[in-house]
């Protein structure tokens, strides 16, 4: 598979006001959730309610970016920006938040991902600037 | 209830082609426009709204409106939401319609159009994954990685609904295709071949919902809603249902059978929501046709076709009828209960399943069960 775009895309990056403090995180390559002062229960992607014990009362928590591979496509169509070649989205369940499923690019352009994998979270972003969002690599290259 | 053809280029705005169901629809019961006092859409932004029909239609003060933002997911609530609006006596007659330019102007399936707005966008879109085939496909990866589904168990659901399709004059694809014709279709967003994909269509489809008793007056035989359920879905927030592979179907489908005395066996005939193929899989299991996981199997036994013990997407679905996001699903459950649907009709059908989009994208999802009148 070594015809696959390698990297994310960069389609639009549209942080809103729950999650603003997140990307700017991941700017300085944290990868951070939120966790609940009330019950500790962590949560992702970014907003103000816990929906465990519906209280607002939380605080960023760094974590490890790990997780497994719950599925991927291998895009072979254009629907956005991209030069054409096909690219693989990954679903991975996080280990540090249970019950979150989240997507990403697949950095390791050499071959597809497996099944149930262990992956780990790597900051990427377009040539020349910083790290603006999540990839993610197999642990066992 | 009515249609427009279906085509992939009407020439027309949505307006005209809600006009036209509509009219068709009214005529199909017997009524006429100043018959109607309620009027009901689910639309993204890309359509027609009550706002704007009812007057062009000379319905200038209907007493109950309803215009759903949503998807495919919302599709099946509108009519339970009229049958509500009647059964509460805000309105007598309600029209359900959706006009949809999805082909010509606004293309459903992601291409050259703007992101939708939803704050989990942020969390795709920036890895170029935000176009429905490509959603539903990591879905339907998930089902094959845990379950073993496979290419096959997809291509026989798009080989048996284009037979259907076949029996149908008004489906845009009725050339039968086989298995191998499916393997070579080119690749969308693997596992998605286009054969997955349903189409892209313009065209509208109109419902016309009232009382059972004014109905039994009517020109065609009545079919009456005995349940109409809405459900939750996935979402992209974690505290929620992390299975990529059972969708809100489950949870509803209990409270859908409850309400109608019926269970899975009693349904004669079912139109599953099939923006792609997967979803028909996913249906089966969440409705309890067959065990989790089963889904694939159960197709590939024959099951679904037009003679098998539960033919779906009698008219061909979303995959070769045309795409009018959830309403022609309606429709022909309506058509196999009135005993009008031709070469495709399911004889002695008296109960039938409809369902929305099942809570994939957008979380949430709906259903209806239909009886003979
Ligand atoms: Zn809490």
């Amino acid at each position: 598979m070594s015809d696959l775009m390698p990297g994310p895309l960069r389609g639009a990056l549209t942080p809103d006001r729950d999650s603003a403090p997140w990307w700017e995180r991941v700017r300085r390559r944290e990868f951070a959730v939120q966790r609940c002062d009330t019950c500790r229960t962590p949560r992702f992607p970014a907003r103000a309610f816990c929906p465990a014990c519906r209280t607002e009362r939380w605080h960023w928590e760094a974590v490890e970016p790990e997780g497994t591979v719950e599925s991927w496509i291998v895009n072979r169509r254009a629907f956005g920006p991209g030069d054409g070649r096909p690219y693989v989205v990954v679903m991975v369940r996080l280990a540090g938040v249970p019950g979150c499923l989240l997507y990403g690019s697949w950095e390791a352009p050499s071959r597809e991902p497996v099944g149930g994998e262990r992956v780990r979270g790597v900051f990427v972003g377009p040539a020349g600037e910083g790290p603006t969002l999540v990839g993610w690599e197999p642990v066992v290259r | 209830m009515g249609y427009t053809p279906f085509s992939k280029d009407s020439g027309v705005s949505t307006l005209t082609l809600a006009c036209r169901a509509i009219m068709a629809a009214l005529d199909d019961a017997g009524l006429a426009p100043d018959d109607v006092d309620g009027l009901a859409t689910h639309r993204v932004g890309d359509s027609a709204a009550p706002s704007l029909v009812g007057p062009a239609l000379g319905v200038h003060d209907p007493s109950w409106h309803l215009d759903q933002f949503g998807g495919g997911s919302v599709s099946h609530a509108v009519v339970g939401q009229a049958a509500l609006a009647v059964a509460a006596g805000v309105a007598e007659t309600v029209v359900c319609y959706r006009a949809i330019n999805a082909r010509s102007e606004f293309r459903m399936g992601g291409t050259g159009r703007g992101l939708p707005v939803s704050p989990e966008v942020q969390y795709q879109a920036p890895y170029g994954f935000f176009a429905p085939p490509q959603q539903y496909a990591m879905y339907a990866r998930a089902h094959m990685l845990r379950y073993g589904t496979t290419a096959e168990h997809f291509g026989r659901i798009a080989v048996t609904q284009r037979a259907s399709a076949a029996r149908n004059p008004r489906a845009l694809m009725r050339t039968p295709i086989t298995l191998d014709d499916y393997l070579a279709s080119r690749w969308i967003a693997e596992p998605f071949r286009l054969l997955d994909c349903c189409l892209e269509t313009d065209g509208a489809c109109a419902l016309v919902i009232t009382s059972a008793e004014r109905a039994r007056d009517l020109r065609r035989p009545p079919v009456l809603v005995s349940a109409a359920a809405w459900g939750g879905g996935q979402s992209h927030l974690s505290g929620g249902p992390a299975d990529p592979t059972t969708t809100a179907a489950a949870a509803l489908a209990p409270r859908l059978y409850a309400q109608a005395g019926l269970g899975p066996a009693d349904v004669d005939v079912a139109q599953l929501y099939d923006c792609f193929t997967y979803s028909v899989i996913v249906q089966l299991e969440d409705y309890g046709f067959c065990p989790k996981g089963e889904g694939g199997p159960y197709v590939a036994s024959g099951a679904t076709a037009l003679d098998g013990p539960l033919p779906v997407n009698t008219h061909g679905g979303f995959l070769s009828e045309g795409y009018v996001h959830g309403v022609n699903h309606i429709a022909e459950a309506v058509s196999q209960l009135r005993g009008d649907a031709g070469d495709r009709q399911v004889r002695g059908a008296e109960v039938a399943l409809s369902t929305a989009q099942p809570g994939y994208v957008l979380p949430a999802t709906s259903a209806l069960l239909l009886r003979k009148g």
